[in-house]
């Protein structure tokens, strides 16, 4: 067995009273991919900035190559040939192919930048990833996210990186790309290079990597090869407990019908989604990233254009803006909790109350206290931790604003509840409360569409289950006729037979 | 709920530490500075002017004018706007009240005609917002020239002046430094002025319409996604911003006694200087009309200080010039303190 | 919080630094008499011209030769900001000085604040140019502007032998001391020379150089070819003017008289690109002005108008030394 290209021995980082690392090591070999596994505020991000030179750590050991690795910050880390991808690229849109790989590293004689030799360096580096057919000369702005991604990659190859980082790297891809990707760190990884994936999708994890780390809480849970380990020791690792008592069963019936769609379609997508949800029902919507399920839910809420088609809450048609909708029972909760979701430097109490507020007010005026009471019983049925009802949302953890997000839409009185990846970047404690609050409003007689890309978290929480694929919903059933393997086979269905 | 504490318990202090946090700062800074300038002219030989109420009654009267504009352009850079046009609105307003004066109409007809103005020309620049979809520096930059033009086309590019009769006392009483009763202690204008910011005050604080300004300032799509019309909260805004205008044009009109076409070029940056010194964010959702003040009445008490201490403009350019990089400066730092 | 404070303290540090120059700038004469020192705020129209600079030179050479006067010297902030001029007027009223010269931007806007300083007990002389309600003031210090234009309109009309198309390019709206310039010209020219027709005598030529030149060049492609003589009211008017004219290819070949010197005018003068400049005496304006505020601060009796005297230069006398004193007058810094 060789020996470890970088190895990080007792690593431990501290934000003031937060412990983010303690005593984190874990090792990296060249030839071989290591998956890097946690649920988000495991300190998988601390690690990533301690290994770019980011933030310094507290106290520990890293090695790189046999020397001590201790960078001063990220142009010092890539020097020393470790080389990160993140999930937001870092390239300069209107810059050529070959300019974004050589940024930084130009060749130059007489402080001319020496094009031609560029052009053959960027040409090994994408010869070596198997993608020649990339114009050199195209503007970056104009290349599909996946051939950005070859972009960084390549300039990682530029730099003669001994170490390449993945950060979620399939987060924005779609499955086709997903699989030239992995192609293309199957190269790396034959040529010799040490790469560390991080990703909590465990079926990509299985494809591509050969042994794992799993975090938890700032420290490590476990970590091995891959080949001997099942799904359920990784989960378990995790999330540190069992997947059963994640979600958390309450019984609910479904009643009348109470949204109806008619053949909804929207600028591109959706197309032509027809489906009926009732009382006490939730009906999870898998897919794809970009399959169309964010959009499906912006049309009913009329965010979005609606082209053709009917949506019909309790029998009757409403208005074409969100206020009407709004009025008419729905409500949205956005998968973009900072761009859309919430307005992060306002208070909690605004962001709950913005949709509706109404009962607080007389000819406009604002009987404030008589919010603050209201917003801290929502505050304290949902459990959000905050210093007070005035906190600014930005403060908050991801879980907390979520909660937020969700009290809004609760406190509008909404009943039926469009919630888009709620679940989305929060820790798995608040995932099981929102799958608990989820159940219990159902029961309460509330209707719930839940759009998730994570399937498992759909078949256990949800009555029915639809799938959508290239904008059309493709098929709704009972949640206990699929199986995750069924879904995807149904989500990557359509785009095959295309 | 083991850090979260009843909410009737805490807000007092909560508050407190929050208004200490915003509006606070400047105000401090007010204090330093007519602190410092109030030591130094006591130190000078002849000096002893400064600290004086005859001089609080002008560093009143002189800011009067940027700051009721300042207190509308408040509402908009907490929208997320800005306003270009206000300085060129403000002489435009006073263009138009002197011309009704001068033709011999009634004060109460020249006041409203003024204070329409410039209820239409904010009217105007947020409807182009909100239609054209071009962002509010733009549109702004050209209705700017389009008022100045407009004023100079009302005005034929010449001074419009009423007669002394045709102007009534009050108008001259106005802004007038010298208080006609004592116990008054500032003109009629000064007091206006305050009234008005408290109004905006509460208004911004605790009506539905005020939460609204907030809420697209700080994140409009969030604003859309609550249902909150987002055009109408910003037409408004727009509109109400270009009353306050137009009252700091009846301001400047009252002190000049005449319509100048020009006297509002370059009277936009000194009221957008005022927001900002008093913590308003050019990127929307903060600002508040204490700060506002403070930050108009810093920028006075400079002039003010330069003059007493003999110091020529150029020093006084360069310290108001400092003190708005500063005041920003020190608001990223806190917000980055703030962040998480 | 305390970072206000560093910003406070930064206040404190520029302004100590300009201490330093304070008491260059503020001549005080005679610090150690018992005698109470005169403060005298000068407040000119504007800060940047070269004419000002040479008001305020001859108001420190009056100060200097008073003895115990001192001169405070500050404008508007922003040149023509007429609400500006107001706020510098009642800064000093709260300040108490002495007594206060000062060249009004406006004719009637500035008449509240004087009004306001001799309540406060404090006397303004005017300079340069008039105020609407001469009862306020101590005096009135200025050139005869209508003269000047009279002047102006005798050489060009004369140069031409009393027939030719002329254009009057006017200064900015609301100036009284240019407009006094244009009317004395326009009606010298239709009294004393029926046979010269004005091309255009209704344009404004903004207060910049460069509007001025802008205004200028349309008027020069609108007339070019049957100009004959140019008359502009002020400096910066002038010097816009200038290069219009050069920029055609008119210089020299048009009768072209200006009002006030500049470095670059006098040479285009030495050149006979221009025929006449119409000289002021800015540093005897400020030299009266001054001594006749202080004279009537000590009780004596002092005239309500005071003339400073108006004077063609042209290429054939310039080199009098009587014309070359006052075409590069003194300046302060």
């Amino acid at each position: 067995m060789e020996t470890a290209l970088l190895r990080m021995s007792d690593v431990s980082k501290s934000f003031g009273a937060t412990h983010a690392l303690s005593c984190v090591s874990l090792e990296a070999r060249g030839g071989e991919v290591l998956a890097l596994i946690g649920e988000n505020g495991a300190g998988k991000s601390t690690l990533m900035k301690i290994l770019s030179g980011a933030i310094a750590p507290d106290s520990g050991q890293m090695e790189l190559a046999g020397a001590r690795y201790a960078p001063k910050g990220p142009h010092d880390a890539r020097m020393a040939g470790v080389a990160m991808i993140y999930q937001e690229l870092n390239l300069a849109p209107d810059l050529s192919v070959a300019e974004n790989v050589m940024l930084g590293q130009e060749l130059r004689r007489f402080g001319l930048v020496r094009r031609s030799a560029g052009h053959t360096r960027v040409r090994q580096a994408l010869e070596l990833l198997g993608r020649t057919d990339l114009s050199l000369d195209l503007p970056v702005r104009q290349l599909s996210v996946a051939d950005q991604q070859v972009v960084e990659i390549a300039r990682a190859l530029v730099i003669e990186a001994k170490l390449i980082v993945f950060d979620e790297p399939t987060s924005s891809l779609t499955q086709h790309d997903v699989d030239n990707l992995f192609r293309v760190i199957g190269k790396l990884k034959a040529s010799g290079l040490a790469i560390i994936y991080i990703s909590h999708f465990l079926e990509e994890i299985r494809r591509i990597a050969d042994r794992y780390t799993v975090l938890r809480d700032g420290s490590v849970a476990g970590s091995g090869m891959l080949a001997g380990a099942s799904e359920g020791d990784i989960v378990a690792l995790m999330v540190g407990r069992k997947v059963d008592d994640l979600f958390p069963s309450v019984p609910h019936t479904p009643g009348k019908v109470v949204l109806s769609l008619q053949s909804l379609a929207g600028r591109t997508t959706p197309k032509d989604v027809s489906f009926e949800l009732r009382r006490g029902e939730i009906l999870g919507i898998a897919g794809l990233v970009g399959a169309g399920r964010t959009e499906l839910l912006r049309c009913v809420f009329a965010l979005d254009p609606v082209r053709n088609g009917t949506v019909r809450v309790m029998g009757i048609t409403p208005g074409g803006t969100p206020r009407a909708r709004i009025l008419a029972g729905l409500g949205l909760v956005s998968e973009d909790r900072k761009g859309e979701g919430l307005a992060q430097r306002e208070s909690i109490a605004d962001n709950i109350t913005y949709s509706r507020l109404a009962p607080y007010s007389t000819l406009g005026w604002l009987n404030l206290r008589q919010r603050r009471a209201v917003v801290g019983d929502w505050m304290r049925s949902l459990n959000v931790k905050a210093r007070s009802v005035e906190q600014n949302v930005e403060q908050l953890s991801g879980g907390n604003q979520q909660k937020v997000a969700l009290a809004r839409v609760l406190h509008q009185d909404a009943e039926v509840l469009l919630l888009d990846e709620p679940t989305r970047g929060i820790d798995v404690g608040t995932k099981s409360e929102i799958y608990r609050l989820m159940a219990v409003l159902a029961a309460e007689g509330k209707a719930i569409i839940f759009v998730s890309s994570y399937f498992t978290e759909l078949l256990s929480v949800c009555d029915r289950v639809g799938v959508m694929a290239r904008g059309r919903l493709r098929e709704i059933r009972p949640a206990g006729a699929w199986s995750s393997a069924s879904i995807l086979t149904s989500a990557l269905g359509v785009e095959t037979s295309t | 709920m083991t850090s979260f504490d009843t909410p009737a318990a805490l807000p007092l202090a909560q508050r407190g530490t929050q208004l200490l946090r915003t509006a606070l700062g400047p105000f401090v800074a007010l204090v330093l500075v007519v602190g410092v300038f109030a030591v130094a002219d006591n130190l000078q030989e002849d000096g002893g002017h400064f600290a004086t109420l005859k001089n609080a009654q002008n560093v009143f009267v002189h800011s009067a004018t940027v700051a009721v504009a300042a207190l509308g352009m408040t509402m908009i850079i907490i929208s997320g706007g800005i306003d270009l046009s206000a300085g060129t609105t403000m002489a435009l307003c006073a263009i138009v009240l002197a011309w009704f004066l001068r033709e011999g109409y009634p004060p109460s007809v020249a006041v409203t005609a003024g204070l329409g103005t410039g209820c239409l020309a904010g009217f105007v620049n947020g409807t182009l917002i909100s239609l054209l979809r071009v962002v509010p520096f733009i549109v702004t930059l050209g209705t700017m020239t389009i008022y100045l033009g407009l004023g100079k086309m009302i005005s034929h590019s010449t001074m419009v002046r009423p007669l002394p009769a045709q102007i009534p006392a009050w108008m001259h009483e106005l802004l007038s430094p010298r208080v006609q009763q004592e116990w008054m202690v500032f003109p009629p204008g000064v007091w206006l002025l305050l009234a008005l910011a408290v109004t905006v005050s509460a208004m911004l604080r605790y009506t539905v319409f005020g939460r609204h300004v907030f809420a697209i300032g700080s994140n409009e799509s969030t604003a859309r996604l609550c249902g909150i019309h987002v055009p109408f909260t910003r037409i408004a805004v727009y509109t109400i911003a270009g009353f306050f205008v137009g009252v700091a044009g009846l301001y400047q009109f009252a002190r000049l006694t005449i319509g100048d076409p020009t006297s509002g070029t370059g009277k936009e940056l000194p009221v957008i200087a005022a927001v900002v010194i008093g913590g308003g964010s050019l990127s929307g959702g903060r600002g508040s009309i204490v700060g506002t003040l403070t930050g108009a009445l810093i920028m006075q008490v400079i002039s003010s200080g330069c003059t007493s201490l003999k110091q020529p403009n150029h020093i006084q350019e360069i310290i108001v010039g400092v003190i708005i990089v500063a005041a920003v400066t020190i608001d990223q730092i806190r917000q980055r303190r703030l962040a998480p | 919080m305390h970072r206000y404070a560093l910003s406070g303290l930064l206040i404190l540090l520029v302004a100590a630094c300009d201490r330093a120059g304070e008491s260059a700038s503020s001549l005080r004469t005679d610090a150690h008499s018992g005698n109470k020192t005169l403060r005298i705020a000068v407040i000119p129209k504007g800060t940047t011209h070269v004419f000002w600079k040479s008001v305020h030179a001859g108001a420190l050479k009056a100060a200097q030769e008073l003895g115990r006067v001192e001169i405070q010297w500050k404008g508007a902030l922003l040149e023509n900001d007429r609400e500006g001029q107001i706020n510098v007027v009642q800064d000093f009223v709260a300040q108490a000085v002495d007594g206060i010269v000062l060249a009004p931007l406006d004719s009637t806007a500035l008449v509240p604040a004087v009004v306001q300083a001799r309540e406060a007990g404090i006397p303004t002389v005017i300079f340069d140019s008039g105020l609407a309600d001469e009862s306020v003031t101590v005096s009135y210090v200025a050139t005869d502007n209508y003269n000047g234009g009279a002047i102006a309109a005798r050489e060009i009309g004369n140069r031409l032998d009393g027939k030719g198309n002329v254009i009057l390019l006017r200064y900015n709206v609301g100036s009284e001391s240019t407009e006094q310039r244009e009317r004395g010209f326009l009606e010298t020219m239709r009294k004393e020379f029926p046979g010269i027709k004005m091309l255009s005598d209704d344009q404004y030529s903004g207060t910049t150089p460069l509007e001025a030149q802008n205004k200028a060049l349309e008027l020069c492609n609108q007339f070019g070819d049957k100009l004959d003589g140019f008359f502009s009211v002020c400096e910066p008017n002038t010097m816009g003017v200038l290069g219009a004219l050069e920029q055609e290819g008119l210089a020299g070949k048009v009768k072209f008289v200006g009002f006030d010197p500049g470095p670059q005018l006098v040479q285009a003068l030495a050149d006979k690109k221009i025929h006449g400049l119409v000289l002021q005496d800015p540093v005897a304006m400020g030299y009266e002005s001054v001594k006749t505020l202080v004279a009537h601060l000590r009780g004596e009796k002092v005239q309500k108008r005071i003339p400073t005297g108006e004077i063609m230069a042209t290429p054939e006398n310039m080199n009098d030394p009587q014309i070359k004193k006052l075409l590069d007058p003194e300046q302060a810094n």
